[in-house]
């Protein structure tokens, strides 16, 4: 397996902190840039990424048009905090109100391509500790300075924040390396080039973006890799590293969910591609077990992987963005 | 384990509290100034305060990006080198640092004849690099450690280059942004001292900002030594020992010299026992402990004589249990002030009123000193009002802030006007 894709379509951040030319070339090629942030009780982060990102690539430079945050449904001052900061704040239900209602990041995603107006848009998670603009440009960067780009995926040096408020410097992506990587490994090699293919935080052109599919929830950014590679190859996708990210840490049992999202949504590609055979459809339910006063009891835990069709399959959107099928 | 002590030596009847180092500036100052420049600029300080407002985002991103990179004293390089690229990436004429790495920003002034005018805040903060330094912003706080002191101050220096660009604000002379390093503990204010010692010209005034309490005006300082006992009762003595000696309990024989020194009224003076740590476990005896403390007073002299007295108390105390026992200095200052009525401080007093604020006044021992030292006029001024000073929940609230700022332009206004000119 060749190399070429991580030396060639591989950058740092860094390569674009010149943001004086990305705003020069985003206005040269006449472009709007969206960032869509997804919440779901993020009160002690969202301030601080809508303040930062406005204030450095609105304010100061701008590179982005607008700020969206896409609530899955609050409890906490998210919506409130958010809008009292600028931004603007939509409620996933009420977008395409006429569509079944599900709950999850790849449903707010997808909702953001039909609320935002940007020919890029960016996805950022909310739940950085340590934003910093970098985020939002290190990804542009590429598909503003490269025609061939039209994906770029964020990897990081990722230390997890544990108790006591402290860090451990190594570990995190226990998931990518332990699902992901081996499922490429074994049906994709080339794609074991993406360092980080779990990553929150991406940003692409709306023509490609409309034109795959989204699951609802965990399976999003592993179903935008494979559609993308799938439809486009490889080429069209390139990778930043972002440095570092603080995240929260997941206990094995919440990956364990994850990874079940994943394994489905990936199995279900290749069925759809041919190239694997279940004879059986998969069952819908993980399984887990708790030790309860000395007996072990299962907790089912039903995650149907929806997907929704391309955006551009959407009468609605067609309409608003002039699109004639 | 941290202890505080007050050991007073007063025959009033009343506590020792704020009675005798609080003055309230307001009360005992003519506020008016004179001059129709500031008093016109006095008049505009409400709507400052609103185009200040306007330009938030940047401001609480430069007080967020500076705060979460740490800076323990000492280890101050990389928030310097935030400090100066951002300064570079707002525009500032010359980013720089001094020969001891102090970063430093110079916006040019119109006037190549007036002395530059110095605005500081001291770079360093309490804690180290392992704790986290991610800070929760809501709607009108801002809270994480070390954003009291003095990363908000840090944040807001960094911040008066675009203001003064987005207000179209000019000064007739250079004003030097500088965050100094090793300020706290035992820094000793080595940077600003540094700064100060080998600044070529003349300084025409400075403005010291630290994060709280937006209305605290200090324009003078108390003498004061800071410094630390040690006990170190070496393991193997101690079958030499009938009595293994117990290093806390040695220290505990130094406190009790302590509380029966006695201080006098005048010159105004205390000590304060702030810190003592020692001991490995609880059923082990402590082999080593330390003690820190600071005396303070309006006379170094007195400062001094306190310290040969607590000198003689430890030596004293060595000999008889033959221990080790060593006391150091860790910092010191003279006693400084400028007058109740210098122009400077009735200028400072007067934007603070047309703001709003009640100036309040009290003994400061920080950069403060070493200008007035030098004879430099200057002041020190807080920006908003906090909680959990010292804690990793510290906490600082945003809207006073933007009064806060606008005091520090009317301040600089006023020095630039010529406040601090006349001999």
């Amino acid at each position: 397996m060749s190399h070429n894709w991580l030396d060639k379509n591989t950058f740092h951040y860094s390569d674009f902190k010149d943001l004086s030319q990305l705003v020069e070339e985003k206005q040269k090629k006449g472009l709007r840039i969206s960032l869509c942030l997804p919440t779901l009780n993020e009160e002690k982060t969202i301030a601080k990424e809508i303040i930062i990102l406005k204030s450095e690539l609105m304010t100061r430079y701008p590179l982005l048009d607008e700020i969206v945050v896409i609530d899955s449904g609050s409890t906490d001052h998210t919506v409130n905090i958010a809008k009292s900061f600028g931004a603007d704040v939509y409620d996933a239900d009420k977008i395409l109100p006429h569509l079944e209602k599900y709950k999850g990041k790849g449903e707010n995603l997808w909702k953001a391509l039909y609320i935002t107006k940007g020919d890029i848009i960016v996805y950022i998670d909310a739940d950085i500790k340590n934003i910093h603009h970098r985020f939002a440009y290190g990804l542009i960067g590429p598909l503003l300075l490269y025609d061939n780009i039209k994906y770029v995926k964020a990897f990081y040096d990722r230390p997890i924040s544990i108790g006591k408020n402290k860090i451990r410097p190594t570990g995190g992506g226990r998931v990518t390396e332990l699902v992901i990587r081996p499922l490429f490994s074994l049906f994709f090699p080339e794609l074991t080039q993406i360092i980080q293919p779990l990553s929150g935080e991406y940003a692409g052109y709306r023509e490609v973006l409309e034109k795959i599919p989204f699951p609802i929830g965990y399976g999003v950014e592993t179903s935008i890799i494979l559609d993308i590679y799938e439809k486009w190859g490889l080429d069209v996708i390139a990778q930043v590293d972002l440095d570092r990210r603080i995240h929260r840490n997941q206990d094995t049992k919440a990956l364990g969910r994850m990874s079940f999202a994943i394994l489905k949504t990936f199995i279900n590609r290749q069925k759809q591609l041919g190239l694997i055979d279940t004879k059986n459809n998969l069952y819908d339910e993980i399984i887990q077990y708790n030790l309860v006063e000395s007996r072990y009891q299962p907790e089912a835990l039903k995650i149907v992987g929806f997907e929704r069709p391309p955006m551009i399959e959407i009468p609605e959107y067609c309409e608003k963005f002039c699109i004639k099928n | 384990m941290h202890i505080l002590l007050y050991i007073k030596r007063f025959s009033s009847p009343l506590p020792l509290n704020n009675r005798f180092f609080l003055q309230q500036v307001a009360t005992v100052l003519p506020i008016r100034i004179q001059g129709s420049v500031m008093e016109k600029f006095l008049e505009n300080m409400p709507a400052l305060v609103d185009d200040i407002r306007a330009i938030k985002d940047i401001i609480i991103t430069n007080i967020v990006l500076i705060g979460q990179t740490p800076a323990p004293t000492f280890k101050e390089k990389r928030r310097g080198i935030v400090f100066m690229e951002r300064m570079a990436e707002f525009g500032v004429d010359e980013v720089t640092t001094d020969g001891y790495r102090n970063p430093i920003g110079i916006i040019r002034g119109t006037s190549s004849k007036k002395p530059p005018i110095f605005i500081v805040a001291h770079l360093d903060t309490f804690f180290e690099k392992d704790i986290v330094h991610n800070y929760t912003i809501k709607e009108n706080t801002i809270t994480g450690p070390g954003i009291l002191d003095n990363s908000l101050g840090v944040g807001v220096l960094l911040s008066l280059p675009i203001i003064f660009e987005k207000l179209g604000l000019t000064f007739e002379s250079d004003i030097i942004l500088a965050g100094v390093i090793q300020s706290i503990g035992k820094g000793n204010l080595r940077g600003v001292r540094h700064l100060l010692k080998t600044w070529p010209t003349p300084i025409r005034g400075s403005i010291c900002i630290e994060g709280v309490e937006l209305g605290r005006l200090n324009y003078f300082s108390d003498g004061m030594i800071r410094g630390e006992i040690s006990c170190s009762i070496s393991e193997d003595k101690g079958v030499l020992y009938k009595y293994t000696p117990n290093a806390i309990l040695i220290l505990n024989e130094v406190i009790n010299g302590l509380m029966r020194l006695s201080l006098p009224q005048r010159p105004r003076c205390r000590v304060v026992i702030g810190k003592i740590s020692g001991g490995a476990n609880h059923g082990k005896i402590a082999y080593d402990a330390t003690l820190g403390f600071e005396i303070r007073s309006d006379s170094y002299k007195m400062v001094k004589s306190i310290y040969n007295d607590i000198k003689d108390i430890v030596d004293g105390i060595s000999n008889e249990n033959e221990v080790g026992l060593n006391i150091k200095t860790i910092s010191n200052l003279k006693a400084a002030r400028l007058k109740f009525n210098h122009p400077l401080v009735k200028s400072a007093a007067a934007v603070l009123n047309s703001l709003g604020i009640k100036p309040i006044s009290k003994s400061t021992e920080s950069a403060l000193s070493l200008f007035l030292s030098r004879k430099i006029p200057a002041v020190t001024l807080g920006i908003t009002h906090g909680e959990n000073y010292y804690t990793q929940k510290a906490t600082m609230e945003i809207e006073p802030m933007f009064k806060g700022i606008a005091q520090i332009i009317g301040v600089l206004k006023a020095i630039d006007s010529g406040v601090c000119d006349e001999p």
